[in-house]
């Protein structure tokens, strides 16, 4: 099933009518298409959770319209067709070790399959083949959530997500308050479950070099209002506009703007990752001068 | 002069077999800016504890600015030492923002007059003052760090610990923060311990302590530490990126300084390779 | 959330707001009080102009207070028709086995109608105009006297004022949880009675680890921050009596005055 998700002029007020009312997206059109790895960036208060609430259904936008599928969401779509949705849609929600509740794990991770109408023996299959996903030992399924260490409930967590076998994967801000061992290996293993299973998946991030380094599609939100889309070297190929929006360059690119500023050199591209960035200057180490122009 | 010693330390927690530390030694200089980085699980927020008094060890010495930390010393001790810790949210104990940095004062019996000018001081020095009426649910966590940070301030402390204070901030709120440590460390001298698995918060401090399963591995200037790229990621520190650079370089066959160099070291170096050819 | 106003601080610089929170507390309690004394046309207007008056002075929009009587719309109908049908005395226009429909249950009905609303008015004003903490601060300071028959009254008042502090951040962190349970397929608030049971496990139980882990935290922070009980603390936040509570206070008791004479006796 082709999961392109596609938002049009869509708009989302808080308590409208109220003395509270507030608009917090604000005529979006944009589309996530299948298999990418999208990346949504902007600063606290862009709307970023408000667009991910209508990724799934949580929210239904005050009015345009959300395709995702063959669903079209608007104001008035209903709960139930809502539910539908959310199987296909999974959500890792900030610090989703919050979502724990069962005695153990594998109860947990065989949470929403069995609420998506899985029996009890198809909900443990899946439970299974997912906790090995996401590398948690044979040992650990029977324990209490509540008794492992942070990042193994972090993985626990996502999971109860996975297990849903959803086609788009969201995921917001899922490494924080990891050390960097544990982020490394998180970013790590969505990109490989993202190769196996075919997903689409959907970053929110602050972390720049996550964006130069998995995205291959970037959303960037301002006060409710699409700023931006493009692949990450469109987006990064302006350092102008990146500091007028309070936006950071990924560290290579940065690197490779004082390395112009110093030396004179202009790269073709503005590398964003180490690895571009050192090919670059190899390249023009050896054959003296590649694609990097002396001005 | 050693701002803090701990010496021979031997703790446990109750319902656990096996010792966080177990002979633990570590001095801290007055006026020094040190880090504690090592993995999830390495004891460094226990460590920082048993300093505050919080947790009390099996046995071993704890002194604070010249006091022996005992039962009796504890509250003399705390307040030597201002505290911030990880998540934003869950210290914030005023209902709004002048509230909760007159909380410290409050407990240390402050005259009211002189809160009022503390107060008032110490969110300006960080930037807050025009926030402070406002709740907690109106602030970001950035704001209500720098907030923490003002009721820190307020009560004049030697000792400043952070406790993976930053590490829940967007790269904006982390910046805000950092740069009032560095203030308060490079002018006002004092003594910071910042607990961070950041590598900017770990590069301005002027010494940086690696802890693995309660053990001192490794005790150096951050340079030092920071050019054994291979072993960071391990203990728990996101390399800098001219390491990872580096190591990119080398896979490409470019021969690359040993030492740790800062990015304006690396751009210079890059110039001086280019020039040479 | 939204709905229930009372509650809901709204933040102004009014005659009102500026109030010591003492006398805004204590004048409310007086007026519930002095309602009951109430009993005729006239006095209700009076209280009722009373009422508006304060409304006006607080210079609070009025579609708030109309907003605060809505969520108890049912009660107030429910006690008014009990009034209505179960006095008797005037006129009876209707008779049903034990209901009465008389004049006298009309007007009784109407009086009760008229209490209820203008106590929800006054005690949404109270809460419209003073900050929690204010009103948790008043209460302290009220309870004062308690102390000499050892109540913790320090320690009650700084329990209510974090509490009234983490409200907001635990509304915030259960729509989290929600948003988090329903991606996973939970419906809140939908099926039988035993799966609308079923279904408040998965937020109840995030719900209370997460807030142990918070009271963990806070009261190690606290520590740090030189917290040791109740006794012997300085206080930040003072209150001064006005000229404006005095004369708030003078036109209350003038006004019971008022009452006492156009009442029926």
């Amino acid at each position: 099933m082709a999961m392109a998700i596609i938002f049009k002029t869509v708009n989302y007020t808080y308590q409208p009518d109220t003395p509270f009312e507030q608009q917090a997206l604000d005529n979006i059109s944009v589309e996530i298409p299948t298999g990418s790895y999208t990346a949504l960036i902007g600063h606290t208060g862009s709307g970023k959770s408000t667009f991910l609430q209508h990724l799934n259904g949580l929210l239904r936008p005050t009015s345009g319209e959300i395709l995702i599928g063959e669903q079209i969401i608007t104001t008035e779509t209903k709960n139930k067709e809502l539910g539908e949705l959310r199987k296909h849609v999974g959500i890792v929600f900030q610090f989703p070790e919050a979502q724990l509740f069962e005695e153990t794990v594998i109860k947990d991770i065989a949470f929403a399959p069995k609420n998506f109408g899985k029996t009890e023996a198809e909900a443990e299959i899946i439970a299974r083949k997912m906790a090995r996903q996401v590398g948690l030992g044979e040992e650990l399924l029977t324990k209490s959530p509540f008794e492992l260490s942070g990042g193994q409930m972090r993985r626990v967590a996502i999971a109860g997500i996975l297990a849903m076998e959803p086609e788009v994967l969201v995921l917001d801000e899922p490494t924080a308050g990891l050390d960097p061992k544990g982020r490394l290996e998180m970013m790590r293993m969505f990109k490989r479950l993202k190769e196996e299973q075919n997903l689409t998946v959907v970053l929110v991030t602050h972390q720049m070099d996550d964006v130069a380094n998995y995205a291959d599609n970037v959303i960037v939100l301002e006060e409710g209002k699409l700023i931006a889309n493009g692949t990450p070297s469109e987006i990064f190929s302006q350092p102008d506009w990146l500091v007028e929006h309070h936006l950071a360059l990924p560290k290579a690119g940065e690197f490779a703007l004082a390395f112009e500023k110093k030396t004179g050199y202009k790269f073709s591209t503005l590398p964003l990752t180490e690895v571009s960035l050192a090919r670059q200057i190899a390249s023009l180490l050896h054959e003296g001068g590649g694609d990097v122009h002396h001005g | 002069m050693d701002m803090i010693e701990v010496k021979n330390l031997i703790f446990k927690y109750p319902q656990q077999e096996v010792y966080n530390f177990n002979n633990f030694n570590l001095k801290v200089k007055k006026g020094e800016w040190l880090a504690i980085i090592g993995h999830n699980g390495s004891g460094k927020s226990t460590l920082v504890r048993l300093i505050d008094g919080l947790l009390a060890p099996e046995s071993g010495e704890i002194t604070v600015s010249g006091i022996k930390l005992t039962p009796e010393t504890v509250w003399d001790v705390r307040s030597k030492i201002g505290m911030v810790f990880q998540n934003p949210d869950n210290q914030f104990v005023g209902a709004n923002v002048e509230d909760d940095v007159a909380f410290g004062l409050e407990n240390a019996a402050i005259p009211r007059e002189e809160m009022l000018i503390r107060v008032k001081q110490a969110l300006e020095r960080v930037g807050m003052w025009k926030f402070a009426d406002h709740e907690p649910v109106r602030l970001s966590g950035g704001q209500k760090q720098r907030v923490a940070l003002a009721g820190v301030i307020a009560l004049k402390p030697e000792i400043v610990i952070l406790d993976e204070a930053t590490s829940m901030l967007d790269p904006e709120g982390r910046l805000a923060v950092l740069e009032i440590i560095h203030e308060l460390n490079r002018v006002e001298h004092l003594t910071v311990i910042s607990i961070t698995h950041d590598i900017d918060e770990a590069s301005k401090a002027q010494r940086v302590v690696v802890l693995d399963d309660g053990k001192v591995v490794q005790d150096d200037i951050p340079a030092e530490i920071f050019s054994h790229r291979a072993g960071l990621i391990k203990i728990g520190l996101e390399p800098p990126f001219s390491e990872k650079l580096k190591e990119e370089l080398i896979k490409q066959g470019i021969k690359v300084p040993d030492e740790y160099l800062t990015k304006e070291g690396m751009v210079d170096w890059l110039w001086q390779l280019f020039s040479k050819q | 959330m939204g709905k229930v106003l009372l509650g809901r601080y709204v933040p102004g610089d009014s005659i009102v707001h500026q109030m010591d929170p003492r006398a805004k507390l204590i004048l409310s309690f007086f007026f519930i009080i002095i309602i009951f004394l109430a009993n005729n046309w006239q006095s209700y207007v009076l209280l009722l102009t009373l009422t508006i008056g304060s409304i006006m002075a607080a210079k609070v929009n009025f579609a708030f207070f109309i907003k605060g009587v809505r969520p108890l719309i049912w009660l107030i109908l429910f006690t008014v028709l009990l009034q209505i049908f179960f006095s008797s005395g005037g006129t009876i226009f209707w008779r049903w086995g034990p209901f009465n429909l008389s004049y006298f249950g009309l007007i009784n009905g109407a009086y009760v109608f008229c209490r209820f609303v203008l106590i929800i008015f006054m005690s949404t004003l109270l809460t419209l105009t003073t900050a929690p903490l204010e009103i948790a601060d008043a209460l302290e300071k009220l309870m004062m006297p308690l102390k000499k028959i050892k109540v913790p009254v320090y320690e009650i008042s700084l329990m209510l004022s974090i509490a009234l502090r983490f409200v907001p951040t635990l509304m915030d962190e259960t729509a989290k949880i929600m948003n988090a349970q329903r991606s996973r397929g939970v419906n809140f608030g939908e099926g039988n009675i035993m799966q609308q049971i079923k279904s408040v496990v998965p937020l109840l139980v995030p719900l209370f680890v997460s807030s142990f882990n918070r009271a963990e935290d806070l009261a190690t922070a606290m520590e740090a921050r030189g917290y040791r009980g109740g006794e012997g603390r300085t206080k930040y936040r003072v209150h001064y009596w006005h000229t404006s509570d005095t004369t708030g206070c003078a036109v209350f008791v003038i006004v019971m005055l008022i009452l006492l004479f156009v009442r029926h006796w």
